[in-house]
């Protein structure tokens, strides 16, 4: 520990702070969410605070081991990710008709969550190693990168939880069109994915087609597919300019908002806090995401460059995906709303991830030997 | 090294710009719902959690002067249909139509006419309404309405009026008072969940308690109204009348304490009515007073000075021939010379005549619109009829002659029984009025009425000589009124015979009749002015044989019931009660002293030991009056002195001060 004193004055602190702050707001709004649900079990809010903790004994984990030894072991620790899958289409725990997570003592974990970190690393194992020297990746090169991508992704489908499968995909295509792909090839992978898209329609189950049909017309079955969405915008929208006030949003309160403590909760926060608030929230989120592109940038190497902007781009793709859906702008999937849904994998990755970013941003300077 | 380094910031500014722009979109987007549509989608989430609940207002009750009610509202059970639920609407006509006897072509129509709802039967009993509950049918349901329910059935159904299905008035006090009694229905804000049912009174909200309905209190004392109705009935069903109306007021006030018509009126079942239901006869309807019109013309005789109480009238032995038609006295009477007393005593048609025309038609004319004969009294009642009084001018001799005997004529029982109020109060007329007040659901008086002088019409003293005489009519062995006395106080009265006119014949008739009897009591002191009046009895024409006996009847009741002290006590002892003068105690013993004749000057003499009585007088006079008796005077008001304080009669031990309230309302 001989860098002890260079690791405390080159520590990401705003990043932490800001981390946090986000952390703060989405508890206090899950308390809010949760407020008229009566459950016998412990609130999920506290159940929040108690992921948020762990998510941090993590975090100081991570950060105490170099990213690029984490880098190294990238492939073993993603067989290890899709092992615990593996482990969850057998004995997992099912809610709402989809099998994804591990029960651990009082806690459960989704081994999805954490695939979507060894992904990254392991996509920045493959493009550090297998480097083309500022040349663009045909298609040939690209078939590792499509294995280790599609081995989760298969067993995520099968669970079925279709938001974290996109995410896998989303974070995937983002990545090597982030280190550059033939355009050739990317127009005739692009081409083949379009001529397999009716086959995909084929394989999706009758609920996840309504979402889709109903992002196009809202009010197709305003009562059925629509109703969330509508429900959604109608919560955002009454919240106005100021909102109707910390724990007074009618919406919510009266539970006409579904799924408010995980997939809708940043309509939760719109009605409460208004645009004004969602300002507010928005500004943090940009920073934090500008903040780990500023890290990508200032990396000592690229797999520090690649895991900063991995995990800033899944960070992106959480908030986009997720507020487009709630403002009705995107189709309903079930992408949680980084830092604010309730969900302890999700959280505890997110940790890990915030951790990474502080590893990579800390040890930029660092001369190793 | 250099080459990668641009390589990477080109990338990830790319990336940034995407970011920005991504974030943009989504501000954008938040901007277009939160701020441009916020109106709208507020309405709409308003729409979907707020509910509100129209609560039928509940009646104001309407009680009678002693708290009594004598309409209020219960909810009873109404039957409806959505017709959209209904499984078998050809059974349902079946069952609701056998069980209310309505046929199933009418209930067919409601049900293929209405979409959502339909009423198959208004306000049912209890009874029924169970036996519809048993039927257990889909999509026939029960609804609490609120029904108007009248405790007392006939009691002053005619006065009260009824309301419709709809709880609206429709006639009488519930019509005219509507606006008090209904109130507008309850606005109540619920919250509902997405499940919808659980509904949270919305606490924010207060209730629209301004627009809640009142209560009325009336003028009408509901014991004296029962056994008013119960006398009339009683004379209408003994004599063989097609009716009858009778009113008892108090002519110091002008309330009414009673008004009934027969025949009876159950505002209950106003369904089953006649052709006009509850129709107030007692307000609406004009007759010939006949002879109960005599006082009128003797007291404007009186105060003008045209003649003198004692002055000598030759009656022309029942024949008078005017303008070419004869005069005759009722039955045939013949009558030599009479005093002015002995005119009214025995009801003399010539001697009025002759009076009248000592005074002129104008001067008549004056005095008949000033008791309020010919406009309405303004009583707070819908349908008063004004009565006719041709103007003077038009007037024949024939006419002023008739006239003076209550022919040519019309007048209402309620004008005729505000004009006695008037010989019985000092000469002042008063607004009748039937409403004392308005209260809200909390008891708070919203509105309150107070007595209302309309005019001073003749002086007090004229006005005692007026009751001393009509004293005579009761009191005296040979009066027309004997059937009227009451035992042990002295009652003013007159009778009345108005032959109806008979269109066909263009004749007065001696068959139809109305017969009527007027009066008030004590006379010192009157308190009570009842008029009753008979519609055509088959027995005893005559007014003084049918009508003075209820009269009596009533009288004798009110005083053995409710009004004692009237007999018991001297009314000096009682607080609001007007203390005789002393000269007017003795008017029964003091039977037609010849050369007694009450001036002006006469009711001066009081006892200079008690407050005088000022109620009548010219600002002017009572402050010479008070001067002569060394009282101090604080007026109130201008015109004519309506009220006092303290009451005449007062001990003026020590006291040397009294506060007159003028009023110059005509």
């Amino acid at each position: 520990m001989k860098f002890n004193k260079q690791w405390l004055l080159s520590f990401d602190w705003a990043l932490l702070v800001i981390a946090l702050a986000v952390c703060a707001i989405g508890v206090m709004n899950i308390y809010s969410a949760g407020l008229t649900l009566t459950s016998a079990r412990l609130p999920l809010y506290i159940k929040q605070i108690q992921w948020i903790l762990i998510g941090l004994l993590f975090m100081a984990l991570i950060i105490t081991i170099d990213y690029r030894l984490l880098s190294q072991y990238a492939y073993f620790l993603h067989g290890f990710a899709i092992l615990l899958l593996v482990f969850v289409s057998f004995y997992g725990y099912a809610t709402h008709g989809s099998q994804r997570w591990i029960a651990l003592g009082g806690f459960t974990f989704q081994p999805s969550e954490l695939i979507k970190l060894t992904l990254i690393l392991s996509l920045t194992r493959y493009f550090s190693v297998h480097g083309v020297n500022g040349a663009l990746y045909g298609l040939k090169d690209l078939l590792t990168p499509l294995a280790i991508v599609l081995a989760p992704f298969a067993f995520i489908v099968r669970q079925p939880d279709l938001g974290t499968a996109l995410m896998l995909l989303i974070i995937f295509l983002s990545m090597i069109l982030f280190v550059g792909v033939r355009i050739k090839d990317l127009l005739i992978s692009g081409v083949t994915g379009l001529l397999m898209a009716p086959v995909a329609w084929y394989f999706l189950k009758d609920y996840q087609k309504d979402r889709i049909l109903t992002f196009f017309d809202p009010e197709r079955d305003p009562l059925g597919a629509g109703y969330h969405i509508i429900q959604s915008m109608i919560a955002v929208g009454s919240g106005g300019l100021l909102g109707k006030g910390y724990l007074k949003g009618t919406q919510t309160q009266l539970k006409f908002l579904p799924e408010q403590q995980t997939d809708f909760v940043f309509s939760v926060f719109a009605e409460e806090w208004g645009f004004a608030g969602g300002m507010v929230l928005a500004i943090l989120f940009l920073f934090l995401v500008l903040w780990g592109l500023k890290i990508a940038r200032n990396a000592r190497d690229l797999p520090g460059t690649l895991i900063a902007y991995g995990i800033t781009i899944m960070l992106f793709w959480g908030i986009f995906i997720n507020i487009g859906m709630v403002l009705g702008i995107l189709p309903v999937v079930g992408i949680p709303l980084p830092f604010l849904s309730y969900g302890g994998s999700s959280v505890v990755v997110l940790m890990m991830s915030m951790g990474l970013l502080i590893n990579i941003s800390m040890r930029r300077f660092i001369l190793l030997p | 090294m250099r080459e990668e380094k641009k390589w990477l910031k080109f990338r990830i500014v790319t990336v940034l710009a995407f970011f920005l722009v991504l974030f943009v979109a989504l501000v954008t987007r938040a901007f277009q719902l939160q701020i441009l549509s916020a109106q709208a989608l507020k309405t709409m989430a308003a729409r979907q959690h707020l509910k509100t609940l129209e609560i039928p207002p509940e009646r104001g009750i309407i009680f009678d002067r002693n708290g009594e009610k004598l309409a209020a509202s219960v909810l009873v059970d109404s039957v409806c249909a959505d017709p959209s639920k209904l499984r078998n609407p050809r059974e349902v006509a079946e069952k609701i139509g056998a069980l209310f006897g309505i046929d199933q072509a009418t209930i067919d129509k409601k049900l293929t006419g209405a979409k959502n709802f339909c009423w198959l039967a208004r306000r049912v009993s209890p009874e029924q309404a169970k036996k519809v509950e048993a039927l257990n049918l889909d999509g026939i349901f029960l609804i609490k309405e609120p029904k108007r329910f009248y405790p007392n059935g006939e009691l002053a159904g005619h006065l009260l009026g009824f309301v419709g299905l709809d709880s609206s008035g429709l006639e009488g006090l519930e019509l005219k008072y509507n606006h008090y009694l209904q109130g507008a229905p309850e606005k109540l804000v619920l919250i509902r969940d997405a499940k919808g049912k659980k509904l949270h009174p919305q606490p924010d909200r207060p209730e629209g308690e301004d627009k809640a309905s009142c209560h009325l209190i009336l003028t009408i004392d509901s014991r004296i109204q029962h056994l008013v109705e119960g006398q009339l009935k009683a004379a209408v069903r003994d004599k063989g009348a097609r009716g009858g109306y009778a009113i008892v007021m108090d002519p110091r006030t002008g309330e009414i304490l009673a008004l009934a018509n027969q025949p009876g009126f159950d505002p209950n079942y106003y369904n089953g009515a006649a052709a006009s239901p509850g129709k107030n006869s007692a307000i609406t309807d004009v007759y010939d007073p006949g002879s109960t019109f005599k006082p009128f013309l003797v007291a404007a005789a009186l105060e003008e000075k045209v003649v003198k109480e004692t002055d000598r009238i030759f009656c022309e032995n029942g024949n008078y021939s005017v303008g070419g038609r004869v005069i005759h006295e009722a039955q045939r009477k013949r009558h030599g010379v009479l005093t002015i007393r002995e005119i009214i005593k025995y009801s003399s048609n010539i001697g009025s005549a002759k009076i009248a025309e000592r005074m002129g038609s104008e001067r008549f004319y004056n005095y008949i619109a000033k008791f309020g004969f010919g406009s309405k009294t303004g009583i707070d009642l819908n349908g008063e009829s004004a009565g006719l009084l041709r103007p003077h001018k038009s007037w024949t001799r024939v006419d002023l002659t008739r006239i003076a005997f209550g022919q040519g004529i019309s007048v209402t029982p309620i004008q005729l029984v505000t004009a006695l109020s008037a010989l019985a109060n000092d000469g002042v007329l008063m607004k009748p009025y039937v409403i004392k007040g308005v209260v809200d659901r909390k008891g708070r008086v919203v509105k309150e009425f107070h007595p209302t002088m309309a005019r001073k019409v003749i002086s007090p003293a004229t006005a005692r000589r007026i009751a001393s005489i009509m004293t005579d009519v009761v009191g005296a062995e040979d009066g027309t009124g004997k059937r009227a006395r009451i035992e042990n106080v002295n009652v003013a009265g007159k009778t009345g015979t108005s032959q109806k006119f008979d269109f066909a014949r263009r004749a007065y008739s001696s068959e139809r009749v109305r017969t009527s009897f007027m009066g008030f009591f004590p006379a010192e002191a009157p308190q009570m002015a009842i008029l009753v009046v008979l519609d055509e009895p088959q027995r005893d024409r005559w007014g003084g044989v049918a009508s003075a006996p209820v009269f009596k009847n009533i009288g004798e009741q009110i005083l053995n019931s409710y009004k004692t002290h009237i007999r018991e006590r001297q009314p000096l002892e009682e607080k609001d009660v007007i203390p005789p003068p002393k000269k007017a105690v003795q008017l029964v013993a003091a039977s037609p002293a010849p050369n007694a004749a009450p001036s002006d000057a006469a009711a001066d003499e009081e006892d200079e030991s008690s407050m005088p009585d000022f109620r009548g007088l010219t600002i002017r006079d009572a402050l010479r009056k008070a001067k002569g008796k060394n009282i101090e005077v604080k007026v109130l008001g201008n015109g004519w002195a309506v009220d006092q304080r303290p009451l005449p009669g007062t001990p003026l031990t020590g006291v040397v001060s009294c506060v007159i309230t003028f009023s110059a309302d005509q």
